[in-house]
C-alpha cells in the first residue's frame, strides 16, 4: 500500500456560458460541464417541441380501456393470491392453522409467516394461492390464526406518555437510531439538511414580538386507486414480475437479495401505474412482503400468481403519512425580520420512524440567523408510513406557516409582506409577485372575518419548499433511429402517471427536429437502460439529461449520413420540422425520414450516460401558493374556492403535464386539509375507514379552481434545465388552505383536518374571546 | 328466461345478496341462463359456475362463472374486458363505471347474472386508440388523466351524463361526475374536457 497521497487529477470539464434564471431577472454563468456533455438548455435556447403542451403519448390507451395495468393482467394457469393479515394489534402468534384452506381442491399453494411478533393490525399473517380471487378470498377467511394478545397504543399522545405500551422492547427498536430512545420515543433528531444556526434562544430574547403554537396533522393514507400488487412468474429460474410499483429497479433488487437469486434472473416491467405519491418505493410496501410471498407462492405452485391487494388492505399496510404533533416558536423584530425558528416535532409513522417534519422550518427563511428544529419518532401500533409527496413537509409547512401568520397578525403586518421580508429566494421573490396578482391579494380582508354575513370568505397564503433530487450517475438511455425513419427511446424508469414517458419523447424529438408523435418510447422494463425510481421528483431531471444525450449521439451519427448527401459538413447541419438542412442555408435539405433510408446499417442506435448535476445556479426549488375559501359561519363548512400555485421546476419539458402534476398536488393538499384522517379505533387498534366513503378524499362536488404557474426557470443543472415537480406543490397547501380560513373568519385552527365541528368550535371560540 | 331484476325494488330479481343467501343450497343450474325460457321468478343458482348470456358492447358473450362473480369481475376476469377498475369494490369510487341499458352502474355492485337481458357498454365499446369518441378525444386533448387508472370510469360516466344532458353547466359536470373519484387530482381537466366534447358533439334535437 503506498502512502503517496497525491490528489486526483480533476476530472475533464468542458465550460459553456449560460443565461440562467428567470426570464425577468437573467444572469449569464459559466457551466463547468462533464466531458461529453452538451450545453444545457437555457433562457436562449430556441426550443420547439420542448416546454410545448403535448397531450400524452398513451392518452389514446388510456381513455379506451385498453391500457393494461398490472391489475388487468391475466396469463394462462395464473392463478390469484391472498394475504390473511393480523387482526389484532399486539400480539404473539401462537398458532397458524392453514389446513382448513388448504382442503379446498382449487388452493394451490399456501405461505405462512415465521414471524410471531405482531405489532400492528394489518401484518402478514399467511397468504393462499387459489384458482380464482373468489376461492382465494374464501380460502384466506378459512385461516385460523390463534394470537396470545398483548396491551397496545394507537393513540400518538397516548404512546408518548410514560408507561405507555411499548411497541419495541428497547432491544428491539428498527434501524440503528442515532437519538435517544425513552419508552416509544426516538429523539430528539437533528436533521443535516436544514440543521441548526445560531442560538434559538437567544434569538427568541432578542425579538420584540414572539408567537408559539402547537399544530397537529393527522395520518393520509396514499390510498393511490390502483393498490399495490404483482404478478409473479417462474420460467426455470427466470422471473418475470409484473408490479404496481414506482420503482422497477428496487423490486428486482429487493426480490433478488429475499429470494437469494441473482439479479440478472430477475425482469420486472410495469408498463402503466394506478398512482403511488410515494407508498409504491418498497420492493413490496412498508408493512407487507405481498412481493415475496407472490414469488413463493408461485414457485410453490409451478404456476404465475397475481397479488392485488384490496382497498382495506391498502389503507393498513402499504405505508401512510405520519401524523404530527408539532410546536413553533417564532421570533421577530417589530419590522417583521425574524430572529429565531424553533420547530420540535412528535410525528408517528406507526412501527416504523422518520415522521419527521422540519423541512420547512429548517430551509425555508435561510437568512433567519438562529434556526433549530428537532424531530422525535413515536412508535404506535399501527401501519408504518411510507414517503408521501415530500415526505413531511406538507406537515411541517402547515405548522410553521400557520405560525408565520399567526405572527403577521401579531405584528399588524400583511401576511405576504412577513414573507417578503424574509425571504432568502429570489426565485420566491419573483413567485410573489405573479401569484399576489393572480389571487388578487388586495382583495383579501384587512382585518380577519371582517366581511359582514353568514358566509364569509378569506384569502391566504403559504410557502414550501423542497430539493433537487438528481441521480448523477449510472442513468442511462438508448434512441434508435431505424432505416424507415421511425425512432425509438428505451428507458428502465417507470410512467407513474407523470406522462414521463410523452416528455422523454419529446426530449427526443427536440434533438432530432421530429414531432413528438413520430418517436415511441419504451418505459418501465428492467431490461432497458438503467433507471431510477420515482420518489423525490427525480425521474424528469434524472433521466431526460441521458436520452438528450443518447438522442444527440444518434442526430450525430445522422448527420454524418446526410452530409455528402447535402454537400455539406456533418457539423454544418441542423434538424427541424421533419428535415435536415444546412443551419447557414436552410433550402440545403433532405427529409428525415429520406435520410435514413441511406443508413448504411439497418439502425443507428445510440446509448448514453447521464452525467453529474451541476451546482450552476441556485439549487432549492421555491414554490408559493395561494387560497381563497368560503367559510359558512352557521355550519363550519369549508369550501375552498380557489388555489393558485405558483411553482419552479426548471425548464419543463412538458406544460401541460407539468401543470396537471401540480392542480393534482394542490388538490391532494386541499383533501388533507378538509376531509382526510385515517381513524384507529383505540379500544381495538383497528382502522374504522378502511375505504374509500369514510375514508373521504376530494371529489367533483368539492372542486375548486386551480391555477397552476411554471415559473420556469432555466438552472443549467443539467443539459435540459429540467427539475422535479411532483411533490413541491402539495407542501404549502395544508397551511394557505388553514391561513385563508383564518382570514375569512378570525379563527385559527391548529389541528386538520378542518372539518365543520373543529371550524365551527374556533369560529364561536374567537367570537368569545 | 329470467326476469328481468327491477333495480327500483329491491325485493324483486336476483341480488348479490339473496345470492349469497341461496349459494349452496339449491339444484345447480345447468341451463344457460339468460337463454332457457320457461323460469320465471328468483332463480336459484349455484354454488358451482353457470353459464350466462350477456349482452356486452352490442355482441352476445357467454361467461361461465360462479353466481356471486360480480359484473365487474365477470367483465375483468372471464371476458378480457379490463377497462373497468376495481378500486373499492364497493361503490364508492365509480372506477367500475359501466352502463347498463345506458345508465351508468356500478359493475362491483352487480352481480353478472343479474346482468342477464341487459345491454351492457364498456369504456371499451365507446371507441378504439384508432377511433376515439369525442369524449375520450377531449380527455386526451385536454390532459384529463394522469395515472388514468380512474379513467375508463369517468370517461363511461362523462358519456353517460352527456347522452342525458348534451349541453350541461360546469355544476351539471360536478354533479354528474360525483360518483367518481380520481387521486391524482385531474377533476378540473375532467369538467374542461366534458364541456369541450359537449360542445364538439353534434347532437339531434338541441335547441339552438
Amino acid at each position: 500500500m503506498t502512502q503517496d497521497a497525491s490528489p486526483k487529477p480533476p476530472a475533464p470539464t468542458v465550460t459553456y456560458l449560460v443565461k440562467v434564471g428567470h426570464a425577468s431577472a437573467p444572469q449569464t454563468l459559466e457551466v463547468h460541464a462533464a466531458e461529453g456533455d452538451i450545453k444545457p438548455w437555457d433562457l436562449d435556447s430556441k426550443l420547439r417541441v420542448v416546454k410545448g403542451r403535448q397531450p400524452r403519448l398513451d392518452g389514446p390507451l388510456k381513455v379506451t380501456g385498453q391500457a393494461k395495468y398490472t391489475f388487468d393482467i391475466s396469463m394462462p394457469g395464473m392463478l390469484w393470491g391472498k394475504m390473511v393479515r393480523a387482526s389484532v394489534p399486539a400480539a404473539e402468534i401462537v398458532k397458524i392453522d392453514t389446513s382448513k384452506a388448504e382442503k379446498l381442491p382449487s388452493v394451490k399453494a399456501v405461505w405462512t409467516t415465521e414471524a410471531r411478533a405482531v405489532r400492528f393490525a394489518g401484518q402478514d399473517v399467511a397468504a393462499v394461492a387459489a384458482i380464482s380471487p373468489e376461492v382465494a378470498e374464501d380460502a384466506a377467511r378459512l385461516v385460523e390464526v390463534t394470537y396470545d394478545e398483548r396491551p397496545y397504543v394507537t393513540d400518538l399522545q397516548k404512546a408518548m406518555e410514560e408507561g405507555a405500551p411499548l411497541v419495541y422492547n428497547a432491544d428491539q427498536v428498527p434501524g440503528s437510531p442515532k437519538a435517544p430512545v425513552k419508552g416509544n420515543v426516538v429523539g430528539p433528531i437533528v436533521p443535516r439538511r436544514g440543521g441548526p444556526r445560531g442560538d434559538v434562544a437567544k434569538g427568541l430574547a432578542e425579538a420584540d414580538v414572539t408567537v408559539e403554537s402547537t399544530y397537529y396533522v393527522p395520518v393520509h393514507t396514499h390510498s393511490p386507486l390502483e393498490t399495490h400488487g404483482v404478478i409473479a412468474k417462474w420460467e426455470g429460474d427466470q422471473l418475470t414480475i409484473w408490479a404496481s410499483t414506482q420503482s422497477i429497479s428496487t423490486v428486482r433488487e429487493g426480490m433478488a437479495e429475499y429470494l437469494g437469486i441473482d439479479r440478472k434472473n430477475v425482469t420486472v416491467i410495469t408498463e402503466h401505474m394506478g398512482g403511488g405519491f410515494g407508498s409504491k418505493l418498497a420492493a413490496s410496501a412498508e408493512g407487507t412482503n405481498f412481493s415475496g410471498v407472490a414469488c413463493k407462492l408461485a414457485k410453490q405452485a409451478g404456476a404465475p400468481v397475481k397479488m392485488m391487494l384490496d382497498r382495506h388492505e391498502e389503507h393498513l399496510c402499504t405505508g401512510n403519512a405520519p401524523a404530527a404533533l408539532m410546536t413553533v416558536r417564532l421570533g421577530a423584530k417589530k419590522d417583521g425580520t425574524l430572529t429565531a425558528i424553533h420547530h420540535r416535532s412528535f410525528g408517528t409513522a406507526g412501527i416504523a420512524g422518520g415522521a419527521g417534519t422540519g423541512g420547512p422550518s429548517g430551509n425555508l427563511y435561510a437568512n433567519t440567523p438562529n434556526c433549530l428544529v428537532e424531530e422525535h419518532d413515536v412508535f404506535t401500533n399501527a401501519g408504518p408510513a411510507a414517503p408521501l409527496r415530500a415526505p413531511g413537509h406538507s406537515q411541517g409547512a402547515f405548522a410553521l406557516e400557520s405560525a408565520m401568520d399567526e405572527l403577521a397578525d401579531k405584528l399588524g403586518m400583511d401576511p405576504l409582506e412577513l414573507r417578503r421580508k424574509n425571504e432568502s429566494s429570489p426565485v420566491r421573490r419573483i413567485q410573489y409577485d405573479i401569484g399576489s396578482k393572480a389571487i388578487g391579494w388586495e382583495r383579501r380582508n384587512k382585518k380577519a372575518g371582517e366581511t359582514s354575513g353568514p358566509r364569509k370568505r378569506g384569502i391566504g397564503m403559504a410557502n414550501g419548499n423542497w430539493y433537487v433530487f438528481a441521480r448523477g450517475s449510472g442513468v442511462g438511455a438508448e434512441v434508435k433511429i431505424h432505416r424507415d425513419g421511425s425512432v425509438e427511446v428505451f428507458q428502465g424508469s417507470q410512467d407513474i402517471g407523470t406522462g414521463f414517458r410523452t416528455a422523454m419523447a419529446m426530449v427526443v424529438a427536440e434533438e432530432l427536429g421530429l414531432q413528438t408523435r413520430d418517436v415511441t418510447p419504451h418505459v418501465g422494463d428492467t431490461r432497458w437502460p438503467e433507471g431510477v425510481g420515482s420518489g423525490g421528483s427525480n425521474t424528469t431531471n434524472s433521466v431526460a439529461p441521458a436520452v438528450r444525450l443518447a438522442a444527440h449521439d444518434a442526430r450525430t451519427k445522422l448527420f454524418a449520413v446526410a452530409a455528402p448527401l447535402l454537400g455539406a459538413k456533418a457539423e454544418d447541419l441542423d434538424a427541424a420540422g421533419g428535415k435536415i438542412f444546412v443551419a447557414a442555408a436552410p433550402s440545403k435539405s433532405i427529409g428525415f425520414r429520406q435520410a435514413a433510408a441511406k443508413m448504411p446499417n439497418e439502425v443507428i442506435s445510440a446509448v448514453a450516460e447521464r452525467k453529474k448535476q451541476y451546482e450552476t445556479y441556485r439549487q432549492d426549488l421555491a414554490g408559493t401558493q395561494f387560497a381563497e375559501v368560503e367559510v359558512d359561519t352557521e355550519t363550519g363548512n369549508v369550501r375552498v374556492l380557489k388555489v393558485v400555485s405558483v411553482n419552479d421546476c426548471g425548464i419543463p419539458i412538458n406544460t401541460l403535464t407539468t401543470e396537471s402534476q401540480i392542480i393534482g398536488a394542490m388538490i391532494q393538499g386541499v383533501s388533507w386539509a378538509l376531509f382526510e384522517n385515517r381513524i384507529l379505533d383505540r379500544n381495538v387498534g383497528t382502522m374504522v375507514n378502511p375505504n374509500l366513503e369514510a375514508y373521504k378524499i376530494l371529489s367533483s362536488k368539492d372542486m375548486f379552481e386551480a391555477v397552476a404557474i411554471v415559473s420556469e426557470i432555466a438552472n443549467a443543472g443539467n443539459n435540459t434545465s429540467a427539475a422535479g415537480i411532483g411533490e413541491p406543490p402539495i407542501v404549502p397547501t395544508l397551511a394557505a388552505i388553514a391561513n385563508a380560513v383564518f382570514n375569512a373568519t378570525g379563527a385559527r385552527v391548529h389541528s386538520l383536518p378542518l372539518t365543520p365541528d373543529k371550524v365551527l368550535a374556533h369560529i364561536n371560540a374567537a367570537r368569545r374571546a | 328466461m329470467a326476469k328481468p331484476p327491477d333495480h327500483d325494488s329491491p325485493a324483486s330479481g336476483v341480488s348479490r345478496r339473496t345470492f349469497l343467501k341461496t349459494a349452496g343450497v339449491g339444484a345447480a343450474a345447468t341451463s344457460l341462463i339468460g337463454a332457457a325460457p320457461g323460469a320465471s321468478g328468483p332463480t336459484v343458482l349455484g354454488p358451482d359456475a353457470v353459464p350466462l348470456a350477456l349482452k356486452i358492447n352490442g355482441a352476445a358473450r357467454t361467461v361461465t362463472v360462479e353466481p356471486r362473480v360480480t359484473l365487474l369481475r365477470a367483465l375483468r376476469n372471464h371476458l378480457d374486458l379490463t377497462g373497468a377498475k376495481e378500486i373499492c369494490d364497493r361503490g364508492a369510487c365509480g372506477g367500475c363505471t359501466v352502463m347498463l341499458d345506458g345508465k351508468p352502474i356500478a359493475s362491483c355492485l352487480m352481480l353478472a347474472a343479474d346482468a342477464v337481458g341487459h345491454e351492457i357498454t364498456t369504456v371499451e365499446g365507446l371507441g378504439t386508440p384508432e377511433k376515439m369518441s369525442a369524449v375520450q378525444a377531449a380527455f386526451v386533448e385536454a390532459d384529463a388523466l394522469q395515472c388514468g387508472f380512474c379513467t375508463p370510469g369517468f370517461v363511461v360516466a362523462s358519456t353517460a351524463l352527456l347522452r342525458q344532458n348534451p349541453s350541461p353547466t360546469l355544476e351539471q359536470v360536478k354533479d354528474g361526475l360525483a360518483g367518481n373519484l380520481c387521486r391524482c387530482g385531474t377533476y378540473s381537466r375532467v369538467f374542461e374536457a366534458v364541456l369541450k366534447a359537449a360542445k364538439a358533439t353534434p347532437v339531434a334535437g338541441r335547441k339552438a
